[in-house]
């Protein structure tokens, strides 16, 4: 009995290191973000700032220019992972129900492609991009992040869609439905959670993106926000205060998918879903 | 509408992107690998043979890059693992408010890599750095230490971050192969006699196995063109003592403009990735792992 207690203990210490390591990184970013710009730069450091400020969210919202940072950030995001998810429950679709010749092949062409990091393609993206006349457009990123969210929603579609029973498809089918219908008016309400899934996925993959962005998105108005954070560290005199603001910014909109998603998320993830 | 028509029709939006977007673009930076292009003359490269390739294996500083590689994914993966799997087995029965814990330990997963870099380069600042406080007035050290401008310290800096960024994978993943072994299998070891150390090596990992080798292959593929933290702290810095081949590609892009040059390497790069993607594909196909 005393052992088992000892272990009770033990376990919770070690639940308690974890969680404090992980979480007390993102406290001291927004503890900073808030303090007045003459207690950032102290050492030893001042925990707490005399008297919290938003001076710093000002400065970005404003002279900074970050609403149109994050206005564009979100159209991206948005508009792609809404474009991946439908792409790939369609192809997941067929690609879980029928059976065909090149499948498997069609298949490990998206694991593979899944495989492929952004930063690795993006010069000959650019290069083509650059003869349409389509370099610094939202367009161009939309299009990019559709193509990685589509392969590796595809993939996720399929786990889900597996697991779903095809008795109620053929019912449908019987009951004089065409298999468009059986998808929009069957299937996709009964994968509700996988569909979600899908899009936080692909969004939180699409907002988080730097790599292609800065190559591609260089004027002011067309700047993501991960790409006026890069902007940022080569700027002299931004300081700490506003610079953690900006990374309090880049991440809020992610922490919040995941915290809506968490559950569907992490069963997308165990279920297939390699990119991670 | 026939059959078939129809599943080109379901197939053709995410095929005809991923070919556009993804495998086209592969092959053309096969071309551009021999080419000389930059920026100042996009419309007209000129070809080079394998000069790129040259440039790139005769550069003095590219064993160190492979070195430098090699450890990063090395440690990455290994602490990853192991703290991962720690945190799994404290996760694996359930306690009040595990819901809510899992997701405030579990979110470093969603965060954007580059911005989790500038973080932490703030917390590990060499002036004003939360961790180098908290040593000193610890006792620990007695001055500030030089985290990412210190040439000995850069790697292992950038190493931790990673470290902490990927512990939620490898949670995840092995605390749902852990919550799918039978309890049979521990009751069985319970009448056996078997401590917590004795059930972990009987049973717990043989019995997640499969799941450990897909994880750590796929994780490796994926810590070797993770350039985001990296770039978020040093870009490679202090004089190239963080500097792996993902980041050295995007120096050369960014700063050199240098495409044809990016290209060779970024070949180079997709050569090693496409080893391991055929161990893991061939492995996967043969339904070694369940995905």
């Amino acid at each position: 009995m005393k052992r088992k207690r000892a272990i009770g203990i033990l376990r919770a210490i070690g639940l308690g290191i974890f969680l404090v390591v992980a979480v007390f990184p993102l406290l001291w970013i927004f503890l900073t973000s808030i303090k007045p710009a003459t207690e950032v730069y102290t050492f030893p450091v001042k925990y707490f700032p005399s008297k919290a400020t938003f001076e710093a969210y000002r400065y970005l919202f404003s002279f900074a220019r970050f609403n149109m940072y994050f206005k564009n950030s979100f159209v991206v995001a948005t508009v792609s992972a809404g474009l991946s998810t439908f792409f790939s429950l369609m192809a997941g679709y067929v690609l879980t129900r029928e059976r065909f010749k090149l499948r498997t092949f069609l298949i490990l062409v998206l694991f593979f492609v899944q495989m492929l990091p952004t930063y690795l393609i993006m010069i000959p993206q650019f290069t083509m991009f650059s003869r349409l006349k389509l370099t610094n457009t939202l367009t161009s990123v939309i299009i990019i992040y559709s193509g990685f969210g589509s392969a590796f929603g595809t993939i996720m579609a399929r786990a889900f869609l597996k697991n779903l029973p095809r008795t109620i498809e053929e019912a449908a089918l019987i009951d004089g439905c065409n298999r468009l219908q059986v998808l929009f008016r069957v299937v996709i309400p009964l994968l509700l959670p996988g569909v979600g899934s899908i899009f936080s996925f692909c969004f939180v993959n699409s907002w988080n993106e730097v790599f292609t962005a800065v190559l591609f998105l260089h004027t002011d108005s067309k700047m993501t926000v991960p790409v006026a954070l890069y902007s940022f560290v080569s700027k002299a005199g931004i300081q700490w205060n506003v610079m953690a603001a900006g990374i309090v910014v880049a991440l809020l909109p992610t922490i919040v998918v995941f915290s809506l998603a968490q559950k569907y998320i992490v069963e997308g993830l165990t279920q297939g879903a390699i990119k991670a | 509408m026939k059959r078939s028509k129809f599943w080109i029709l379901m197939l053709l939006p995410t095929f005809a992107l991923v070919f556009f977007v993804n495998l086209y673009p592969l092959a053309r930076g096969g071309v551009i690998s021999f080419q000389r292009l930059t920026v100042f003359n996009l419309n007209n490269p000129r070809f080079v043979g394998w000069d790129n390739y040259r440039a790139i294996l005769n550069d003095p500083a590219f064993p160190r890059l492979l070195w430098n590689t090699l450890v990063w994914i090395a440690c990455s993966v290994a602490f990853q693992f192991l703290f991962g799997l720690i945190l799994a087995l404290l996760l694996a029965k359930p306690f009040f408010g595990r819901g809510l814990y899992m997701g405030l330990v579990f979110y470093p997963w969603a965060l954007s890599g580059f911005a989790i870099g500038l973080l932490w380069s703030w917390l590990l600042n060499g002036q004003f750095g939360i961790v180098n406080d908290v040593l000193i007035r610890l006792g620990l050290i007695r001055t500030p230490i030089g985290f990412l401008s210190d040439e000995r310290f850069a790697m292992f800096s950038v190493i931790l971050v990673n470290v902490w960024y990927g512990i939620p994978f490898f949670a995840i993943m092995l605390l749902a192969a852990i919550q799918s072994i039978p309890g049979e299998l521990y009751e069985a070891a319970q009448i056996d006699g078997a401590g917590f150390f004795r059930k972990l090596f009987s049973v717990t990992l043989p019995y997640i196995r499969p799941t450990i080798y897909s994880t750590v292959l796929l994780r490796i593929i994926w810590v070797m063109n993770f350039p985001d933290i990296i770039y978020g702290m040093t870009r490679g810095g202090p004089a190239g003592a963080t500097n792996i081949l993902s980041v050295q590609m995007i120096n050369i892009v960014y700063y050199r403009n240098n495409f044809g040059l990016a290209s060779a390497l970024g070949m180079i790069i997709t050569a090693i990735l496409t080893i391991f993607a055929v161990i893991y594909l061939t492995l996967l196909e043969r339904g070694e792992f369940e995905l």
